[in-house]
């Protein structure tokens, strides 16, 4: 199931909001518990198993650690073996297709694929678990006895398909005991209401403009064309998981649970290192806690955290998915922010602040270009593209048609980019705010709704 | 006050999503969608195999959303949204000049409709025996380029039917529809709202084909023609939803001397004494009342004066745009026979050899045959 479906928003959500406030409290995490099972199984109704094995491995391994008189050595196996498991399950589902077609492709071998699809959310449940076996290892949290309580921090549905990765040490305590009042709950609605409006009116619509530019003949677009269609797949891709990260966080909310943010206005950054810190903080600063610092993080030494640096970047490349330009994309990032560490931020704090955020925005959207398509000769078609060297004039009149057509879009989207005092300002309890919300819940509906409009026309038969 | 608009915030929010979702359980069932032209989702039935291969999920999802309270309002909602901030297409359609919506059309697949080309002329080729007719008809987007909205991209579909007219080469005789229209553009040759043609239109492609076949076309003062609707919102209308748009109106042809006609659907097996289905005008679907619809195999059969008959039978192997040209056929050919490539799946050659048929017109328009692949089905 997904936040922005129909079924999920007028049948799904307000069962759950009555089941679980009607319940009483000691039973209001297997409300949420047996809740998040269905919504995982709508979707992945044999890969659940797959789901539970790892909660219940998990649990198990928490429980383990938390005994007393273990040995050094004895803890470090029980944390290798979780890792293991679950790096397994993810590797096994997520990797091995990739791994098999490289191996026979660079060997001749004709190892037979598996062809599995992947299932929903594992690369997030899959992190958030370890989180916490590496947090009771490291002791910055309690082994968790209670397995619903568990079992609803893994599943959570919110968060569940994609994020924000919860860290188990930040939530820990709320899964005993949290509480929700009319003040909360109503953040959590406008919150969920701005990212649905940010998912269906912004996301999907920028997003028409990005396949209709991605799709059409690379080596007869214009350089501006290229630019416009490259800058929409930005707006969409940010629009789209922020918006996700939004409900997931309002839902939450309307919960009692208080998640960590995700996003924090990436796009007005004014390096790399800036907008790492800003966007999908939960991916950076889970690779932070669990790999770069425990890899030494910057305190052996230049050449170690160089090391460090290129790994974490190769595998937050990697997690986006297994193919090659992820892998490419990551690594690309990688050497920016080493460059910025030793050079490029003080060179950078020399320019005036547009060109810092000219630089910025630049090497995002050649980022994109990578992000965005799997087949690296494609990358290379479209950056020519980009830079010219198609031998195709700077626009044509199908420029100016995607850009007026879009206009009115594309400034809305790049105001809800940017911070703006107008919002800041406007107190977000009075009556025009409720009208706002209302508009914008309204609009997102209408564009739900018509997103499944499916006229059968005999066409031209 | 905040205190008190939370309240409302939640309470409204809370009390919106019980209310939809109940509405939805209290409102009846439909089966069949008029404004969409198709049968909805079912209820879905929950059992074990349903679960697991994720059937049940799916159905469940377009249950929802097919019978979603005032559906159609709703896409209006949305259309009027997309027009207020410049956007000139809604699901595909362009809003253009003078009240006319166009589908956009982009650049084929050359390889493709290269392949559906050479399957017509290796027809053509193994039949020879037959005279074969391609008529190849623009659809209304590939002709009013000036009415399309400002800087609308469109490719060509002038230069697809030249591309086709010198693929085929002289193994039939092809009728650019380009050429058959053009004279005639300033007159209602196109639906604005739909994505055919008029019965003005179709009379103009017959002129040109019974003059190719040697034939004496009726003039249209040897027609009575009639209004038999104002309010035709055709498919173009359907999809984009747009508002401000005014309704078509359709034509018929009624020949002055009539003949009578029957017209055997061999689908169903229904013999009907009439090419045209009146009660079709009642529905969205209006253009259906040119010979009741889509029909895998029809056999049109009229009672002509032997004596002005030139030519026994004829094979019209079409899409529907030959719908509305086909009454004007049957004034000359006492027997039709009426395939739909897309539905009909016997060997069309052994058709003819079985119905000694020595005459084939194909009638399609330029943007069903470039991304038709049952074409391949002729040979």
């Amino acid at each position: 199931m997904v936040f922005s479906s129909l079924l999920f928003l007028f049948l799904f959500l307000p069962a759950v909001l009555a089941l679980y406030y009607v319940s009483p409290w000691r039973i209001k995490n297997l409300i949420l518990f047996l809740s998040s099972l269905v919504f995982y199984a709508w979707g992945e109704p044999v890969y659940i198993v797959i789901m539970l094995l790892s909660t219940i491995t998990d649990y198990g391994f928490g429980l383990l650690l938390s005994r007393p008189k273990l040995t050094k050595v004895q803890r470090k196996w029980i944390v290798v073996s979780s890792m293991v498991i679950n790096l397994g399950l993810l590797s096994y589902f997520k990797y091995a297709d990739f791994l098999i077609q490289n191996v026979n492709e660079l060997l001749g071998t004709h190892i037979p694929l598996t062809d599995l699809p992947l299932p929903i959310g594992i690369s997030f449940y899959t992190f958030q678990s370890m989180s916490y076996i590496i947090d009771v290892y490291r002791g910055t949290a309690k082994a968790q006895r209670n397995w619903i309580d568990f079992g609803t921090f893994v599943a959570l549905f919110p968060q569940l398909v994609a994020g924000p990765i919860v860290q188990y040490n930040t939530i820990a305590e709320q899964l005993r005991a949290r509480s929700v009042d009319i003040p909360m709950f109503a953040e959590g609605v406008r919150r969920f209401i701005i990212g649905l409006a940010k998912k269906v009116l912004l996301a999907n619509n920028i997003g028409l403009l990005w396949h209709t530019i991605s799709s059409s003949n690379l080596d007869s677009m214009p350089a501006l064309t290229a630019w416009i269609g490259i800058i929409a797949f930005a707006f969409q891709i940010y629009f789209d998981f922020s918006g996700y990260s939004d409900m997931a966080i309002g839902l939450g909310l309307m919960l009692g649970f208080r998640f960590n943010e995700n996003f924090n206005k990436p796009y007005i950054s004014q390096s790399i290192t800036d907008f790492w810190r800003r966007w999908h903080i939960s991916l950076s600063s889970w690779f932070r806690d669990y790999v770069y610092i425990p890899l030494g993080g910057n305190r052996r030494g230049l050449g170690i955290q160089v090391r460090n640096i290129l790994i974490v970047w190769l595998l937050t490349g990697i997690w986006h998915g297994a193919s090659w330009n992820f892998l490419l994309w990551g690594l690309y990032f990688g050497v920016i922010l080493i460059f910025e560490k030793w050079w490029g931020l003080k060179l950078l704090s020399r320019l005036p602040r547009w060109t810092r955020h000219l630089y910025a925005i630049v090497l995002i959207l050649i980022g994109w270009v990578l992000f965005a398509f799997e087949e690296l000769p494609l990358v290379l078609s479209y950056l020519q593209a980009m830079l010219g060297f198609n031998a195709q004039p700077l626009w044509d009149t199908t420029t100016l048609y995607f850009t007026y057509t879009n206009a009115i879009l594309l400034v809305v989207l790049t105001l809800a980019s940017v911070p703006l005092k107008l919002f800041k300002r406007m107190d977000d309890r009075t009556i025009p705010s409720l009208i706002w919300y209302g508009v914008l819940f309204f609009l997102s509906v209408a564009y739900l709704v018509d997103a499944t409009f499916n006229p059968f026309l005999y066409f031209r038969f | 006050m905040k205190q008190r608009t939370d309240r409302i915030l939640v309470v409204g929010f809370v009390a919106t999503l019980f209310l939809v979702g109940i509405t939805f359980f209290l409102l009846p069932v439909q089966r069949f969608s008029e404004l969409e032209n198709r049968y909805l989702q079912s209820a879905p039935q929950l059992t074990w195999d349903n679960l697991l291969s994720h059937t049940y999920a799916e159905e469940a999802e377009s249950f929802v959303t097919d019978h979603f309270p005032f559906r159609a309002k709703w896409v209006w909602v949305k259309s009027a949204m997309e027009q207020m901030r410049l956007q000139q297409e809604n699901n595909g359609i362009y809003k253009g000049k003078d009240g006319y919506l166009f589908e956009k059309f982009e650049a084929p697949d050359h390889n493709k409709f290269q392949q559906y080309t050479a399957a017509v002329k290796r027809f053509a080729d193994k039949n020879a025996e037959a005279k074969t007719t391609f008529l190849l008809a623009p659809t209304s987007v590939g002709f009013y380029n000036e009415r399309l909205p400002w800087l609308a991209p469109v490719y060509s579909q002038a230069e697809v039917n030249q591309t086709i007219a010198e693929d085929v080469g002289d193994s039939l005789t092809f009728i650019n529809g380009f050429n058959v229209l053009a004279p005639h553009a300033a007159e209602d040759i196109y639906y604005r709202t739909d994505h055919h043609w008029t019965t003005y239109g179709a009379y103009l492609a017959y002129v040109t084909y019974a003059k190719s076949m040697g034939w004496l076309p009726l003039s249209q003062s040897e027609f009575e023609i009639e209004t038999v609707s104002d309010s035709f919102l055709g498919s173009y209308h359907t999809r984009s939803q747009f508002i401000g748009v005014a309704p078509d109106s359709i034509q018929v042809y009624k020949p002055v001397h009539d003949v009578s006609t029957k017209m055997h659907i061999v689908d169903t097996g229904e013999t009907l004494t009439s090419m045209y289905d009146p009660s079709y005008l009642e529905k969205k679907d209006k253009y259906s009342y040119f010979l009741g619809g889509v029909h895998a195999l029809m056999k049109i059969t009229s009672q002509l004066d032997p004596k002005v008959v030139k030519q026994e039978k004829l094979l019209v192997i079409k899409d529907s745009y030959a719908h509305s040209v086909i009454p004007f056929l049957a004034q000359h050919v006492p027997e039709i026979h009426v395939i739909d490539i897309r539905y009909y799946n016997g060997s069309i050659s052994d058709y003819m050899a079985q119905n000694d048929i020595k005459d084939v017109l194909m009638l399609f328009n330029t943007a069903t045959f470039v991304d038709n692949a049952s074409i391949l089905k002729l040979n």
